[in-house]
């Protein structure tokens, strides 16, 4: 790889059981890559645990949801000038030697977005039917809009070059982030690729997505999207804006 | 029959808007957002005035509507635009709460970090 500066984005809200396991995972795997963990409001232990495996620690003052804390994460690497940064879920589901493929196909692809695709030639990955076919619905919907075979649109294990991290220090989804940004980018010309990765299960309880939930998520994610397909679209890389 | 109603639709907007006037007076809520209630509880004060003006001359003349319920219904949709006002202000409170919630983050990571040396320093 090369000598590039790398940010890890670690959003974590009450992951006070593995987040030290996650730090110091990445730090074995990449360590000259520097990790941020965002402190969602969480009212567990969690910053503590983080501070003690001697990473970056942003503690925002209460909880913002999951855009809020990312899109602080992307703003610190916006303003401290790192060229990659990589978007890893705090509860351990995504292993540490999966960053460094995500990283090195940003650089050789060409492209500002290299998304994990838990879909792609892998079946390690088991999920319940509704999920299945939330999934489907939206990666069906958003391949249409996009132009691209979109196989994971809601994978939150993501690498993004200096482009998309100027996008998204100024413009992000709050609420439920991860299909609408594949939307956002598209809209502003910048490229995305997905890769296969292997998903670890989560280790500690059930998905806190329930039926009730998940019909909300879609619903809001797709109008969402469809209202995204009216605005205006985003300009990236006017320098100096936000960082 | 319609006495009543006025006595009773007048009472309620003299009450709106001294109630509106005290809140904007004791600075529990701003100009900008009394507007929409004071003009509504002159609305209601004038139309308590003279109802049956405004009912057969003027709302039939323009909406066709001759009941005092077409009343109570534009009165209706004069509150939901309350209601539409408020939601779009709670949405960009929303937004700039984020906003400073992110900022403070950031900017309390560069003081620790500025700020931990002059502690060790000074400390026991």
């Amino acid at each position: 790889m090369s000598s590039k500066n790398i940010l890890i984005i670690v959003p974590a809200y009450n992951e006070e059981r593995s987040i030290g396991e996650v730090i110091e995972g990445v730090q074995r795997c990449l360590p000259q890559s520097d990790i941020l963990v965002v402190n969602d409001g969480s009212t567990d232990r969690t910053s503590e645990k983080a501070k003690a495996s001697h990473a970056i620690v942003l503690d925002l003052p209460f909880n913002l949801g999951i855009g809020g804390a990312v899109q602080t994460g992307y703003r610190y690497a916006c303003e401290k000038g790192y060229d990659i940064a990589v978007q890893v879920d705090g509860d351990g589901q995504h292993s540490p030697h999966e960053i460094f493929k995500l990283v090195d196909a940003l650089e050789k692809k060409k492209v500002d977005m290299v998304i994990g695709s838990r879909f792609i030639g892998n079946p390690g990955y088991r999920a319940s039917p509704m999920r299945r076919l939330g999934i489907a619905i939206l990666s069906r919907i958003i391949s249409l809009i996009v132009r691209q075979r979109v196989t994971d649109p809601t994978s939150g294990f993501r690498a993004v070059n200096r482009n998309a991290i100027q996008l998204f220090a100024s413009d992000y989804p709050q609420d439920y982030p991860e299909p609408e940004i594949l939307v956002l980018l598209s809209r502003s010309g910048l490229k995305m690729k997905e890769i296969p990765v292997k998903i670890v299960q989560r280790s500690y309880g059930e998905s806190s997505i329930t039926w009730i939930r998940s019909a909300y998520y879609m619903i809001k994610v797709l109008l969402a999207i469809f209202v995204d397909c009216f605005k205006k679209r985003p300009v990236v890389g006017q320098g100096g804006k936000t960082c | 029959m319609l006495i009543k109603i006025q006595i009773i639709l007048g009472t309620l907007s003299i009450g709106l808007l001294i109630f509106t006037l005290e809140l904007i007076r004791k600075k529990k809520l701003r100009e900008e957002y009394s507007i929409l209630w004071l003009s509504t509880g002159v609305a209601t004060l004038v139309f308590s005035l003279a109802p049956m003006f405004f009912l057969t001359k003027f709302f039939s003349r323009i909406t066709g509507l001759f009941y005092l319920s077409a009343a109570v219904l534009i009165i209706f949709l004069f509150l939901l635009l309350i209601v539409l006002h408020f939601s779009v202000v709670i949405s960009k409170l929303t937004d700039r709460n984020t906003e400073l919630a992110q900022r403070y983050a950031l900017l309390e990571l560069e003081f620790l970090k500025f700020k931990k040396p002059t502690i060790s320093e000074g400390g026991p």
